[in-house]
């Protein structure tokens, strides 16, 4: 062979097994190639079940103390029997399993939530006289009853009927309907339109009813803070009126807004106000919206006979049994881990496990609440105030509720603290400067610490949650100013700009359309006799007779009311 | 007065709403929307509470 054919060959030898090294590399680098060929494991054949060793009838007639034998491949429903278990019947079941998880636990901390209702119902009867006991009892009582209905007719509609789809409890889509009004360049949502009566728009649903509970015992919540405010002279058909119109409409528009699509959500997507404005479980969609409609009521009403001097100056009406308070503060504590941890809608899937950092939130703002409050009057005062104590509690959890999905114990600590020590600061300027009565300060728990819970987002969310990789429409994680984002507290600061302009005008204009018509307020004359028989027919503690009371009129001659049972008067 | 206090209520709600798309300046929309909010407390605590009190039951 010549010197030069003997080069060819070589040549072409090398560039053959250039071309067959490289196809074998490409196969080594990309298994996937000839993986791709092989075709998806079809989802109707059925498995082989034995190979997931079931237990065995025996072996289950003999018992499962340990559980190691219960829950298996045997529990899997097969959608055809004829047929046997296939893979698409265990993905199925897989997505089953999550929505159902979802479904218990956001029932759950709903019914958590419901039992909120005894602990008001205890704090603000405790902080009453006992002449008005069961007046202010039946409010607490009724005001579950007539938020449903109104909730039920309308409210819930106008609030969700929007906000879906909703993920986490496996659809809820004909939820998708909101009415948008067109503004500035904007499209600004503003109320829903579908869920009327739970049955209009394909709301007879089970991922509807789901939603309906959790977001019902929300409003209620809102509804039942107005009582305390107004408690001891609220004519109780007023207070039917006035707690039919909020959980119909007020509290339903204001959700709407921050829960249902609307568009203070939307402030991010729209104008770039991080992630609009966001208020995980209701600071001021719950608290502030019944503490500021309890500010609107509680000037249209006026202070109790007796609470002011004619100098101004206020006089003290201590609530006749703390025992129910702190243990009504205790009930709402237990409840508030409904509350808060309940409001991811979901225990499985979309960052749904820090469900337990919530709940450690949660505890953690309502123990340093009660910190800075007890604080505040033993410094002030001399003396650990028990009701103050127990206000401290509630305005920590308050001003948490927002935050707690969002910010770390050390946040959350000092959210309480700040709470505690501003709701004693907040209930003597209600009293003694704006000169207001409020019975139960809900004011200053709920008002006060409501807007600093929404402003404690745009301050304190540290960007570490992720519930499915965005919120409001806006990718990553909330974050506050602490943490690199100021347009997040813009976004918290229009949302209590809204909280004062809109709910306080709408709560004071329907209450004052209220008082035109059948009038807030009640007489004189049974005010101080007590509206337990003038209102409600019966006592709260019929078996009791309640001492005389004298009321302080500065100067004028004291008013004297005694409350006698008919059953007992002498003639 | 109750009337305007009710006006400066709605005021300090829609103006830093509407200013939104004036300016693109977080510090600006800080500002304003806290002025706005400094409005309506102006208007409900200032104007409508005193207006109340004028005709308090305490002064009968």
């Amino acid at each position: 062979m010549s010197g030069c054919r003997r080069m060819t060959v070589c040549l072409w030898t090398a560039a053959l097994l250039l071309v067959c090294g490289t196809a074998w590399a490409q196969n080594q680098t990309n298994p996937t190639t000839s993986a791709q060929a092989v075709p998806a494991p079809a989802m109707n054949v059925p498995l082989d079940v034995k190979a997931a060793q079931p237990p065995s009838a025996e072996d289950l007639a003999k018992g499962d103390p340990s559980g190691t034998r219960t829950g298996t491949v045997n529990d899997v429903v097969a959608s055809d029997p004829s047929k046997g278990l296939t893979l698409a019947d265990t993905v199925n079941q897989a997505g089953q399993n999550r929505i159902a998880i979802n479904f218990v636990w956001t029932l759950i901390t709903g019914f958590l939530v419901m039992f909120m209702q005894a602990g008001f119902a205890l704090v603000e009867t405790g902080l009453g006289r006992a002449k008005n006991a069961n007046h202010t009892m039946m409010m607490n009582f009724m005001v579950y009853g007539f938020g449903l209905f109104a909730y039920w007719v309308c409210g819930f509609a106008f609030q969700m009927g929007g906000g879906g789809p909703y993920s986490t409890l496996g659809g809820a889509t004909s939820l998708t309907s909101e009415h948008t009004l067109s503004f500035l360049g904007k499209t600004w949502g503003v109320f829903g339109t579908h869920g009327f009566f739970l049955t209009q728009g394909g709301s007879y649903d089970v991922a509807v009813m789901v939603l309906f509970l959790f977001q019902m015992v929300f409003m209620d919540t809102a509804l039942t803070i107005v009582t305390g405010a107004a408690a001891e002279r609220w004519k109780y058909v007023a207070f039917a009126i006035s707690s039919l119109f909020m959980g119909a409409l007020t509290y339903p528009l204001f959700a709407n807004w921050a829960w249902g699509g609307g568009w203070l959500s939307q402030l991010g997507a729209n104008f770039g106000l991080g992630h609009g404005y966001v208020d995980f479980a209701g600071s001021g969609v719950v608290h502030a919206v019944g503490g500021i409609t309890a500010l609107a009521l509680s000037m249209l009403l006026g202070p109790r006979i007796g609470k002011y001097n004619r100098d101004g100056s206020p006089n003290a009406m201590p609530g006749h049994d703390i025992v129910l308070v702190l243990a009504g503060c205790f009930i709402l504590a237990f409840g508030w881990f409904g509350f808060n941890p309940g409001s991811t809608l979901a225990a499985s899937g979309n960052g749904a496990l820090r469900i337990g950092s919530i709940a450690v939130n949660t505890m953690l703002a309502g123990c340093t609440g009660s910190f800075g409050a007890i604080l505040y009057m033993w410094i002030r005062y001399g003396k650990p105030d028990a009701s103050m104590s127990g206000n401290g509690l509630l305005a920590g959890l308050v001003a948490i509720t927002a935050p707690s999905g969002f910010v770390n114990t050390i946040g959350a600590a000092i959210i309480g603290l700040v709470a505690g020590a501003l709701v004693c600061l907040s209930v003597e300027f209600v009293e003694r400067v704006l000169k207001i009565d409020d019975p139960v300060g809900a004011i200053s728990v709920h008002g006060t610490n409501g807007i600093w819970g929404v402003i404690s987002v745009g301050l304190f969310a540290d960007g570490t949650a992720n519930y499915g990789g965005s919120w409001n429409g806006v990718s990553g994680s909330v974050r506050g100013l602490f943490y690199g984002d100021p347009g997040q507290l813009v976004a918290q600061l229009i949302g209590v700009g809204t909280l004062l302009g809109f709910v306080f005008g709408l709560s004071y204009g329907a209450n004052w359309l209220i008082d035109v018509i059948v009038g807030q307020r009640v007489s004189a004359e049974d005010e101080l006799a007590g509206l337990d028989i003038p209102e409600m027919g019966a006592l709260g503690y019929p078996d009791f007779v309640l001492k005389p009371e004298t009321v302080p009129s500065g100067g004028s001659p004291a008013v004297t009311a005694t409350v006698i049972p008919s059953y007992m008067s002498a003639d | 007065m109750k009337v305007v206090g009710f006006l400066l209520v709605l005021i300090g709600w829609l103006a830093p709403v509407a200013t939104l798309t004036v300016t693109q300046s977080m510090t600006v929309r800080l500002v304003l929307a806290v002025i706005g909010i400094s409005i309506s407390l102006v208007g409900i605590l200032g104007v409508l509470n005193k207006a109340h009190l004028k005709h308090a039951i305490w002064k009968s």
